[in-house]
């Protein structure tokens, strides 16, 4: 039997070597083909020893050995062959490599010392270490091929590992471990037009067809659910419902909702009794409510407990009788009537009132809904299935504020109590839910990110098993103590440097990253980032298109075809 | 193989020598061509011409200031003159035992030892071994025109290893000076300036 050297690990060619460098900087490799063939972001291999380095050219920089060299045109003055092997030996090319990664692979199995390693070494598949210490000078350093891209990022075709995109250069299969991203929060960052919601849709194609965690998208567009016509090119975009049917339910805001002109599963309606104080206090900044509005909502819960939402609704403004004096005073039933009746400032509380106006007239906060459809969206993502909350026409950020905070809120109850029943009584564990909010910054931005349930499931609920997907365009805007518990982060092209900072904030080798970040290509190039990957890498997304559901059904189908054969007995 | 004789040493240190010749007979030694010494026993040196000179004598000096000299004269003066034709060697390496070394010989040729011209087998078999080590030699001496020195060699040696079969050479030759003198620009770009000047025969 043949055995295969572990070290013969490339059948090209190296593009340079090593010639200095750190750990804490980067690597410095003399590239020794021609520029152009390497590009920022080329995911490399470096072989030392026994060991293969896997790092990112994160720069590229003209050198000579004496400035002189570079300033002549030489080329003008010395026959063509000559000036070719000057320039070969006195102008180079700097790589910078950004180190990630480093793989043990033993000694040359042919070597009298590869069967010590060996028994020292029994794991059949070694997994890449984070760089602890740098290669020798001079050590060859290739552009990664497939197999290497597959020990680091993971084999596409195993469970729990999607494509997610192609290495840019040789277009090499790079998978996202999905067991591993729903384990943490993760976020989805690009300007306006890179292609954020086709890579969402494509993730969250991933996450359904993966079906070990369910998914509960606060879909304020109405682009996820339901097919849909791109914005850019206006060919039509499949939506999710169309390819998962029975798996995903679209629910609309409010009684009798349509979603681009169809009907969803079911329609979601919220009941005066659902909403706290604390909602309110949450829209502090969308309704300009006043710092007396704590003060106001305490005594209205002290009141009328759970039902003071639709007692204040009720309430008149304005409204006076003559007593036996004949002075007017505020009638029984009005604001004013009842502020003084617990000692709160009227002016105060009929601001509050009139401001809670645009509250009152949403259409889906009811007295008595007909159904109890926030139980039933926890039902149906406790049953193993995806909840896509289209918000209709309700698309102001009052609505979204409001409706995704107070579900998120009771959704986190839920979980809570179940997680505990799981560790306290061994009750059935709950199922991982990752919940995709879009415009995220509106929710976690520094003022309002203490008040809502979203900073407390970035920060804590792993342990509870829910998780948050948050998608947005200015990620500079999210609170820096949500962005830092961000396991995956997701980024294409970022203009601003404040955002630049934020997706990089907590990452090593952020500053060489930063350049490659603000280079992306505006469209179908984003960079993978944080504790999810096991190192940055530059892709190219995957398209969202036929293809990629052909590829991503082929093998759901093969497995009911398995499935059908077992039941039938064979 | 064909022999050629240059003529007889006259003078030699560990680095050089200088060989005394015929004038009629300098049709054969050229600036910058290889020469070998060879020793006793099985050893022999090899060297670079670098400098031909050929100094008066006292019959000259009365001859050019002569109104007329005819062909005759000139002639005699050149076959019976005293004083030889001299030509500067350059040591670039030994042989023993049929092994090449491109270092300094370890002990100088002896007055009166033949020197002859290097055939071009000869000549390659010396630039091909090793990885150019002669060529620091030739950088090292400072007062030689070294440019020029590098650019003759570099051709005639060139032009022997096209005959040998490996037009690679001149490539590799070049390629490994400026590697030794890509720290000095002044020099490599004359010696680069030299190179580019000559024409190699195939």
């Amino acid at each position: 039997m043949m055995t295969t050297n572990p070290l013969d690990t490339h059948s090209s060619q190296p593009i340079g070597y090593i010639v200095g460098g750190s750990l804490k900087d980067s690597f410095r490799v003399r590239l020794t083909i021609s520029p152009q063939e390497v590009q920022e972001g080329s995911f490399v291999v470096i072989e030392s020893g026994g060991w293969l380095f896997y790092g990112l050219v994160t720069d590229l920089q003209l050198g000579s050995t004496d400035p002189r060299f570079a300033d002549e045109q030489t080329e003008e003055r010395l026959p063509a062959g000559v000036a070719q092997l000057l320039h070969g030996q006195t102008l180079y090319t700097t790589l910078e490599v950004l180190p990630a990664l480093m793989l043990e692979r033993g000694p040359d199995p042919a070597s009298p010392d590869y069967p010590e390693w060996a028994q020292a070494h029994p794991e059949p598949n070694p997994h890449p270490l984070p760089v602890k210490t740098v290669p020798v000078h001079h050590a060859p350093v290739y552009l990664a091929e497939a197999q290497h891209v597959a020990e680091v990022f993971g084999e596409p075709g195993q469970e729990g590992n999607f494509i997610l995109g192609y290495t840019r250069e040789q277009r090499l299969p790079v998978c996202i471990d999905l067991a591993k991203f729903v384990q943490r929060s993760s976020g989805i960052f690009g300007a306006t037009g890179t292609g954020k919601s086709f890579l969402t849709r494509v993730i969250l194609a991933g996450l359904i067809h993966y079906n070990k965690a369910s998914v509960l998208v606060f879909d304020m567009h109405n682009e996820y659910g339901f097919n849909d016509t791109s914005s850019d090119t206006h060919e039509s975009v499949i939506g999710l419902k169309t390819k998962f049917a029975s798996r995903v339910s679209v629910v609309g805001l409010g009684r009798g909702s349509s979603i681009r002109g169809q009907q969803p599963d079911f329609h979601l309606e919220i009941s005066e009794r659902d909403i706290r104080p604390e909602d309110i206090e949450m829209l502090t900044r969308e309704l300009d409510l006043k710092e007396t509005t704590p003060t106001t909502l305490d005594a209205l819960t002290h009141t009328f407990g759970s039902n003071w939402y639709h007692e204040f609704k009720n309430m008149e403004v304005g409204t006076v009788i003559e007593n036996e004096d004949g002075k007017k005073t505020p009638a029984p039933g009005s604001v004013a009537f009842w502020a003084n009746s617990v000692g709160v400032n009227v002016m105060a509380a009929e601001g509050l009132h009139n401001k809670l106006r645009r509250l009152f007239n949403c259409d889906y906060i009811v007295e008595t809904p007909a159904a109890d459809s926030i139980k039933q969206v926890i039902e149906t993502l406790t049953a193993g299935r995806h909840v896509f909350l289209s918000f209709g026409d309700y698309e102001s950020d009052l609505d979204y504020l409001l409706v995704t905070n107070l579900l998120t809120r009771r959704i986190r109850a839920e979980w809570e109590k179940r997680t505990n029943s799981f560790r306290t009584h061994g009750e059935q564990e709950p199922r991982p839910l990752v919940i995709v909010l879009e415009e995220a910054h509106k929710l976690l931005n520094r003022e309002m990110a203490s008040q809502t349930a979203f900073s407390t499931i970035a920060r804590e609920m792993r342990k509870y098993y829910v998780t948050l997907l948050v998608i947005d365009q200015r990620p500079s805007q999210i609170y820096d103590e949500v962005m830092s518990q961000l396991g995956t982060r997701i980024s294409g092209w970022l203009g601003d440097d404040a955002d630049i900072s934020a997706v990089l904030s907590g990452l090593a080798g952020r500053d060489s990253l930063r350049g490659m970040l603000a280079r992306l290509q505006p469209k179908e190039e984003v960079l993978l980032l944080g504790w999810g990957v096991p190192m940055p890498l530059p892709i190219r997304s995957r398209r969202y298109d036929a293809r990629f559901w052909e590829e991503l059904l082929k093998n759901q189908r093969n497995n009911s075809q398995e499935d059908i054969l077992k039941a039938l007995g064979f | 193989m064909t022999v050629l004789e240059i003529g007889r040493l006259l003078r030699s240190n560990t680095t050089g020598c200088v060989v005394g010749c015929r004038v009629t007979d300098l049709d054969v030694p050229v600036f910058g061509g290889m020469v070998r010494i060879p020793l006793q026993g099985d050893q022999q040196i090899y060297g670079l011409i670098h400098d031909i000179r050929i100094d008066d004598d006292g019959l000259v000096r009365q001859l050019v200031t002569a109104a007329e000299i005819t062909d005759e004269v000139i002639l005699d003066n050149r076959l019976n003159r005293n004083v030889p034709a001299e030509v500067g060697v350059l040591f670039i390496g030994y042989e023993h035992g049929g092994v090449i070394s491109h270092l300094v010989p370890p002990r100088p040729p002896l007055t009166l030892d033949r020197i002859y011209s290097c055939t071009p087998e000869e000549s390659c078999r010396f630039t091909s071994a090793g990885r150019f080590g002669y060529f620091r030699h030739i950088l090292r001496a400072a007062d030689l025109p070294v440019p020029e020195l590098l650019a003759a060699h570099l051709q005639q040696a060139g032009a022997d290893q096209n005959h040998c079969g490996d037009p690679g050479w001149l490539s590799a030759a070049t390629r490994e000076l400026i590697i030794l003198l890509r720290d000095d620009y002044p020099v490599l770009m004359a010696v680069l300036g030299s190179i580019s000047d000559m024409q190699i025969s195939a």
